[in-house]
């Protein structure tokens, strides 16, 4: 188990992880790209999805899904592999917070200005 | 410990029934792990036994849902793997609802149910992992017949079944089995406790005449666990002789 991987290894091990899956399926796979949809178009059941958190808490040693993040909320190969960066690195989920937040505070200034007019 | 060995997890394995399946799953040659909230006699003569390698204990608080993890990560790390779990910690909680303490209510529902989800949930990736395993929970007769002063009890040994029959469906394409073993009465501090007329009405009251020995409840729970149960899946064993027919 890696102590402290980087953003890149991890990205790695997960793709890694779910080539080994869709392999023991269908044989050879072919390149993986971060916006392929896990279900819809990898066809990876919820219980498959379950396979792989089990193997890569195995290999990580973290779970990103008992407290940090909603396993509903991960539909694609960089959702999956967010969640495992930001469990070692949880200054990334506070950094896509900021963005959130300041792209609130631009809409209601936005809808506040019309409002006005 | 040679990674082939089975490997099972009870819960509650300090005393009663849980101290009998730890018997049972060491006779068969099981490495065992078990938790409870204190040390007894049982615990204490197991670790000292020459099947203490085989065997792993410690003292958890069933509500604390963080140490039953890390139970779990430390049994399947010093034993290898996780074969088995059997969720049979349980309390009872007597008294009729509309007078029950809400702290009470909660402390069942907690120890009864949240306990086994959660080591459900931590043993199940093990499991997930093995493409294999078997899940036994400790249910009741009060989950099918109703009685007065244990709606509470009742209310959770139900929802153990109704986590068997939906879990076995979720796990069931990873060759996982879940099933429940809904115990009658049966020899245990619990009915030993009962005033002698109430014991004597429930022995008129099952066809077969007596309450169980402890070996006939632990027994049903072995043969859900063992091959011959290869195929049965989703659930709930009654063992009650005959009471509920």
């Amino acid at each position: 188990m890696l102590t402290t991987p980087t953003l890149g290894q991890i990205e790695t091990i997960v793709h890694e992880r779910i080539r080994a899956l869709l392999a023991e399926r269908a044989g050879e796979v072919g390149h993986l790209s971060g916006n392929e949809k896990l279900s819809a178009t990898l066809g990876l059941s919820s219980l498959d999805l379950a396979l792989l958190v089990a193997e890569l808490e195995a290999q990580l040693g973290v779970d990103p899904f008992a407290k940090l993040v909603s396993i509903t909320s991960v539909r694609s190969v960089d959702d999956l592999v967010r969640a495992y960066q930001q469990a070692f690195f949880p200054e990334l989920e506070r950094r896509e917070d900021h963005t959130v937040t300041a792209a609130v505070k631009r809409a209601q200034t936005r809808r506040a200005r019309t409002k006005r007019r | 410990m040679p990674q082939a060995r089975r490997v099972a997890l009870v819960s509650g394995g300090s005393r009663g029934l849980g101290a009998e399946l730890v018997s049972g799953f060491l006779e068969r040659q099981y490495g065992v792990a078990t938790l409870s909230r204190t040390k007894t006699s049982f615990i204490s003569d197991t670790l000292r036994s020459r099947k203490r390698r085989n065997f792993h204990w410690r003292a958890v608080d069933g509500r604390d849902h963080e140490e039953l993890r890390a139970f779990v990560k430390e049994a399947g790390e010093q034993l290898g793997r996780i074969d088995v779990l059997v969720n049979n910690a349980g309390i009872a909680m007597e008294g009729i609802l509309p007078t029950m303490r809400m702290r009470d209510i909660v402390e069942a529902i907690e120890v009864n149910l949240t306990a086994a989800l959660v080591l459900t949930q931590a043993c199940s990736r093990f499991m997930l992992r093995q493409g294999a395993g078997c899940i036994v929970n400790v249910s009741s007769v009060h989950a099918i017949r109703g009685r007065a002063g244990v709606a509470v009890y009742s209310a959770t040994k139900a929802a153990l079944d109704g986590l068997t029959r939906s879990l076995a469906r979720e796990l069931g394409p990873r060759q996982i089995r879940v099933n429940s073993v809904a115990p009658g009465y049966f020899e245990s501090d619990m009915v030993s406790n009962l005033p002698d007329a109430e014991k004597k009405r429930i022995a008129r009251r099952t066809p077969l005449g007596r309450v169980a020995r402890i070996d006939e409840i632990a027994n049903a729970v072995h043969f859900l666990t063992s091959d011959q149960a290869s195929f049965i899946t989703g659930q709930t064993l009654v063992v009650d002789g005959g009471i509920t027919c």
